[in-house]
Formats: C-alpha cells, structure tokens, sequence
C-alpha cells in the first residue's frame, strides 16, 4: 500500500508542477467572469446561463486533465526508461497501475475541488445561498466519473503505443457514451434483428456516464438526487475502475517494456 | 538604409489606414450589417444558432426537462414559450393539449438501465413561475442577436418581460429594435401596441400602432404574402377592447363587423353587434 501511495504522491506533484491545470482554471474563470459581466435586461438576478456555462467549462477542462494526465504516465515512464529502476524497487506492476490510477483520480479530485470552489463562489454571488449538499453530490459523482475515465485511460495507455492516439480514441469514446449511451437502447430496439441484439449488448457493457453529469440538477434547482441513487452510481463506478483496472493490469503485466 | 525602409512601410500602412477606415465603415452602415465579430464569423449560419436557443430559452422554461434528438416527438407543434403565451387567450385548451401530449414523451423505461438512469436528470415536467421566468431571457435575446428577423423571439421576450418581469420599458425598447430590424412586421406592431395599452396606459398611442398593424397585415394580404389571418384576428379584437374601454360606439359597431368577417367561427359575435346597434339608435 505504502508503494501505490508513494507513487500517487509522485502524479499529484507532477499535476500541480505542470501547467495544465492552472491554465484550464485561469481560462474557466476567465470565460466565466466576462460571461457574468453580462447583463440581460437590466437584470442581475439572471444566473443559471452563468451556471450552465461555468460547469460545461469544469466538465470540460476536468475531462482534459483527466485524460492527458493520465495517457501520459505509463509511457512517459518507458520512454525516459524510468519504469526499470521502479518495478525494481521491487514495486509489482498491479502496484504500478494502482499507484498510477490513484495518483491521477486524487489529483482529478484536487483540480474538482478548486473548481467547484470557483462555482460555489460565482453562483453564491448572484443566488444568495450554498446548495451544499447539491455541490457534494455534483462533485462527488463528476468525481467518480473521472475515475473511470481515468482508468479507461490507463487501460489505454497499455493496448496503445502513443499518448496522443490514445488520448483521442478515449475522448472519442467518453464524449460518445455521455451524448448517446443512454440513448443506444431505444436505436437498438428500432434497428431490430442481429444489429440490434448487439448494440443492445454495447449499450449493457458500457460504462454509463451520463449518469454522473448531474448539471441540470444543479443548475435548475432540483435540489438533491435520491441518496440511493447516488450510492447506486457510486458502487457501479467503483465496480466499473475495477473492471478496467484489471483488464490493464492483464495487459500490462505480459507486455515487454522496451521501447 | 534598412530602417528608413522599415520607416517608409510603416508611414505607407498608417496612411493606407487612415483613407480605408472610413471606406470599411461606410461599408458596414450600407450593409446595416453589425460589427460584432461574432456575427461576422458565423455569417447566414447565425440563423440555425438562433433556432437553438430558441429552444434552449424553451429548456430553461421546463427546467431541464426537455425531449432530446432521440427521444420521439409526435408532431412538430409551437414552442411551450408561444404555448404559455397563448393560454391568456382563446388557445388555452389547445395549449394545453399539447403540453399533455408531449409530457409522455419518454415513456416507460426500456430496461433498468434506463429506469436508473431517469434518477440523474429532471424527469418532471414543470415551468418557470413567476419572476423566475427571467432565466430564459439571456436565450432570447442571443437568438435575436443571431437572426434579427426572427419576429416570433421579439413578441415572446416582450410577452415575458411585460407580464411576468413587470419591464414594460425593456419590452418596448426590445421591440422596437425589432422593429427597425422589421418595419413591416404586424406582430411587433400589435405587441408594441399592447405594451403602451395594458403596461404603459397610453391607449391612444396603443391604437395608432394597432391601426398601422391592421394597415400592414392588409398591405401584406393584397401583396399575396400570406399572413397569419389570426393575427389579424387578434389586432381586431385589441382595436374592438380599445372602442368598449373609450366608449366610441360608432366606432366599435365598425371594428365589430370587420372581426366577424375575419373570425372563422360566424355569428359568434351576432349579439354583440346588435346589442351596440340598439344603443347607437338610442
């Protein structure tokens, strides 16, 4: 354990040493502020376009972080050859991918908290008030989605050679399941027959991330999701990085690490 | 020798600059065409963007509850904003319909995917009430933005701000920056008129917009442009609630007979007309 945590520690000081994240939160606020500046009407109690705009920005920048941090790890690694004197520590390779994961999904966490922070503050300077149990379980879920995003990634980084493909096939595919993965099941049953049998079976095997993005939730005050749900997607997103951390490890652990 | 020609170039782009200004804007007055950057990059284009937010501005009125392109729609029908808007008058119950109509729209869930799924999105469907209402204003004035003959946006905000966000001023001055975006609209004319009547208790000026509105929907009607004979329709009964409130019978007993020529639902109004008739005699 001490390992896996020693090694999250490293991808945490890697986040806050680069300058992806302060750029991304400069360019949220940014956009954000001039967006505020704005006013319709004569009216400054016009809010949730602020809202919507601000969180579509967090959705996005945190996706970003996500998915280069994390495509760049396992390779970066074996180019500077760096990943030779590691797993001769001894550290195992499923302790590795552990440490690699959990350094990426803390450190998603971390940026997510500043985020969130900025949008409380934004929000409550126009609203008035701290919907905080609405925030937590925003964040908390966002959260959880980054993890499993952050572990397709990882499976990723192992199955393919550059960071930069990978990072595309895996932003391809995540923008893909949250637009249409809840949608996949109603094509299937109009498309019919052989086709439709399987992209039943996709729309079951995929990871179901749309159902993290609980914008609508906060931006149009609908209060709190039913806490049931919310520890129903919790344990299906924890089941899920597992699920996708034990096929990297499968990967990763018969694969020869010369470049 | 490199320095006066650097000296020479920059004196030429400073003069070049200083004939060309005025061309560009000249230009740009002829064209009527806006400045904002915005609008130039995305040329004839803005039209579509101002078609989305439209509905967007819809979105934020159910709150997030909303069809998306996969869900089925049964028919293309009027937005909830023009629905909501209507039920003040005859159309309530057709209004209504349709909202009953549409609430179904995601019908049962498929599978329990689905069904836990439906927990992480507003699957309720409300409106906006009362002073909340003003979050979709920031979606319809972008649309205007877009596509400045896009008349139904001018009458929708202007029916939003004047009866729900108690800004009659805003109202007019948004209309009439739709008006001179659209000098032969009829139905900015007839909302610009109901402003200055219901808001700003100004009936006289109210029936001078509403009389042009009659003169335009006419002007339209014999140039075989087809207008919408409900708005007609609703100008005549506007002019018809202005006589009953000045109390110029004369005048009433005319606007009387023209509505009843307009309406498709004949002799509705019979006893009406009779009714002002028996106190002209007297």
């Amino acid at each position: 354990m001490n390992n896996v945590l020693a090694l999250a520690g490293v991808v945490i000081k890697e986040l806050y040493r680069r300058k992806d994240f302060y750029v991304l939160f400069i360019l949220t606020a940014l956009i954000t502020m001039v967006l505020g500046s704005v006013k319709f009407f004569n009216d400054d109690r016009i809010v949730r376009y602020l809202k919507d705009a601000c969180l579509l920005l967090i959705w996005i920048s945190s996706l970003v972080i996500a998915v280069t941090t994390t495509a760049r790890q396992l390779p970066a690694e074996r180019e500077s050859r760096t990943i030779f004197p590691l797993l001769a520590k001894p550290v195992s390779r499923a302790q590795l991918i552990a440490g690699k994961f959990l350094g990426c999904w803390l450190a998603c966490g971390l940026a997510l908290i500043v985020f969130y922070f900025f949008f409380g503050v934004i929000t409550a300077s126009r609203e008035h008030a701290w919907p905080l149990g609405v925030y937590f379980q925003a964040l908390w879920l966002h959260w959880i989605c980054l993890g499993i995003v952050v572990a397709l990634v990882l499976l990723g980084s192992v199955v393919f050679t550059a960071p930069s493909s990978n990072a595309t096939i895996c932003f391809i595919i995540v923008v893909g399941i949250m637009f249409c993965g809840g949608h996949l099941n109603g094509v299937a049953v109009h498309m019919g027959g052989l086709s439709g049998n399987i992209l039943y079976a996709v729309y079951y095997s995929i990871p179901h991330l749309e159902w993290y993005d609980v914008r609508d939730f906060v931006i149009h005050d609908w209060g709190v999701i039913s806490w049931a749900a919310w520890a129903g997607a919790t344990l299906y997103g924890l089941l899920y990085c597992a699920f996708l951390l034990g096929a990297a490890w499968l990967v990763f652990r018969r694969k020869t690490l010369t470049v | 020798m490199m320095r006066l020609a650097l000296l020479l170039v920059f004196v030429c782009c400073f003069t070049l600059a200083t004939q060309l200004a005025p061309v560009f804007a000249s230009l740009q007055a002829k064209g009527g065409r806006s400045g904002s950057p915005l609008l130039v990059l995305l040329g004839d284009s803005r039209r579509l963007f101002a078609n989305q937010f439209f509905v967007m501005a819809d979105v934020y009125f159910h709150s997030g509850y909303y069809p998306t392109i996969f869900d089925a729609r049964k028919k293309e029908g009027p937005s909830h904003l023009d629905v909501a808007e209507q039920e003040e008058g005859d159309t309530a119950k057709s209004g209504r319909k349709v909202l009953e109509d549409d609430e179904k729209f995601m019908g049962t869930p498929r599978d329990w995917i689905e069904r836990f799924g439906r927990n992480f999105f507003p699957s309720v469907h409300t409106h906006l009430q009362g002073e909340s209402a003003r979050e979709i204003m920031p979606w319809l004035k972008l649309s205007a933005e877009m596509d400045p003959h896009r008349i139904n946006t001018y009458v929708t905000t202007s029916y939003w701000l004047r009866t729900r966000l108690d800004k009659a001023g805003e109202a007019e001055q948004f209309l009439r920056q739709g008006l001179r975006a659209n000098p032969d609209s009829h139905e900015i004319l007839l909302e610009l008129g109901r402003v200055c009547f219901y808001n700003k208790n100004n009936p006289q000026v109210a029936r001078s917009l509403w009389e042009l509105a009659l003169q335009k929907w006419r002007q339209q009607d014999q140039a075989g442009e087809n207008p919408d004979p409900h708005v007609r329709q609703e100008i005549l009964g506007e002019l018809v609630r202005d006589d009953q409130q000045s109390g110029n019978l004369k005048q009433l007993l005319a606007d009387l007979q023209e509505l009843e020529k307009a309406t498709p639902m004949k002799g509705t109004l019979d006893k009406e007309i009779q009714d002002v008739k028996a106190r002209l005699a007297h």
